[in-house]
């Protein structure tokens, strides 16, 4: 199973990323084999939309849990549809320690905010 | 031929200017392009207006059809489509209707459909000439649909159409001011309105539309627009002082040069000038 997280640089020592569509890297971790890989967000630089190409991004990965911050309603909407799990990065300031945090249970799973759409 | 009006900074004066001009300047009709904030036809007292809807057009899948192959979502730049697990998502209000998800679809899975973006009005003012306005629908993200729709009401008018144009220089802006024959920058002598007066000037110059420059509620701020335009050779057709006279009238509105008829032959001076380049041109 992989999941992927926001950061800013690369490695567990890297700051986490507080944005999701505009977040410098992911890194995606292969929780089976503990293999780290840091893959550069391609959507950081896109005018709009940048959240749905992030997610299409970590689906080409075939992540199957993003570790997140806030989310925008268009990403929550293409994170369901590529069935890709949601779960807070809450206040955890590098990789490593959202990674410790996410295996010792202490995430929760974002469940989507109804009415936050647009139009 | 066709004028446009536009700032840089909002509320320096362009549809106070646009106002002036259009009342002063015989057989003229003007458009308002700031679809988001329509004002001129307050200024020139427009009566029943008549309104018709502007569409943009957006993408429905057939299901039976798609593959989910990807192809429209590689193409699109706005990710408005993206194919996803077992589904196409759809984001309507980011398509920019450019209809090219249905070109690169090989299975023909892709009809678009239509959503009222806003709408355009037109009428007869008080000094009985043509107006014409748009107006975005709440929650819309871009008004070029509806100004570009409204600049074709421009081409029915051989003589000459005045374009209040959208503060700023993004998308908006740059379809008002599109294809026009001159614009004219109305600053302020402040900062602030010299600072957004720069980006203005390089993206006209950028577009190659010729421009000159009236320099409103002259007599506030600074000189840093008169060395700015003096160091970058921008012609100043004129100057509006910074009178309390003026800021009164605007705020009963009414357009300055009924009650200040010294400002008439201002305005009508100026058109002359602009139409003597464009013959040089």
């Amino acid at each position: 199973m992989k999941i992927s997280i926001c950061s800013k640089n690369k490695g567990l020592d890297s700051l986490v990323d507080e944005r999701f569509g505009r977040s410098e890297n992911f890194t995606i971790i292969d929780l089976d084999t503990m293999a780290i890989e840091t893959v550069e967000n391609i959507a950081k630089n896109q005018a709009s939309g940048a959240g749905g190409e992030a997610v299409k991004l970590l689906a080409k990965y075939n992540v199957d849990i993003a570790i997140v911050p806030h989310l925008g309603p268009k990403a929550e909407t293409a994170m369901e549809a590529f069935e890709i799990k949601t779960v807070s990065q809450e206040d955890y300031k590098s990789v490593g320690e959202v990674l410790d945090a996410y295996k010792a249970g202490k995430l929760k799973e974002i469940t989507k905010k109804k009415g936050l759409t647009r139009l | 031929m066709r004028i446009a009006v536009l700032s840089g900074k909002g509320g320096t004066g362009k549809t106070t200017i646009t106002s002036n001009f259009a009342v002063n300047i015989k057989n003229s009709i003007s458009i308002d392009s700031d679809v988001e904030e329509p004002n001129l036809h307050i200024f020139m007292d427009m009566k029943d207006p008549t309104s018709e809807p502007v569409y943009t057009l957006y993408p429905t899948i057939n299901k039976d059809l798609c593959t989910l192959c990807g192809k429209c979502g590689d193409f699109c730049n706005y990710n408005a489509i993206i194919p996803a697990k077992n589904q196409v998502v759809i984001f309507n209000e980011s398509c920019h209707d450019c209809g090219g998800c249905k070109l690169v679809c090989p299975t023909g899975a892709i009809t678009y459909e239509k959503r009222e973006v806003g709408k355009i009005f037109k009428g007869t003012t008080k000094y009985n000439t043509e107006l014409y306005y748009g107006l975005l629908n709440i929650g819309e993200m871009s008004g070029v649909k509806i100004i570009n729709q409204l600049k074709k009401y421009s081409e029915l008018n051989e003589e000459t159409v005045f374009i209040d144009s959208p503060p700023g220089t993004s998308c908006a802006t740059v379809a008002a001011v599109e294809d026009v024959d001159y614009a004219i920058i109305v600053s302020e002598p402040t900062p602030f309105g010299v600072s957004d007066m720069k980006m203005v000037v390089e993206m006209l110059r950028e577009m190659e539309i010729p421009f000159g420059l009236i320099i409103n509620k002259a007599g506030l701020g600074d000189d840093e627009i008169y060395d700015y335009c003096k160091d970058e050779d921008i012609e100043i057709l004129g100057e509006v002082l910074f009178d309390k006279k003026i800021a009164e009238l605007y705020a009963g509105g009414k357009i300055f040069s009924d009650s200040l008829p010294q400002y008439k032959n201002f305005f009508s001076d100026i058109y002359k000038n602009i139409r003597k380049k464009r013959r040089s041109l």
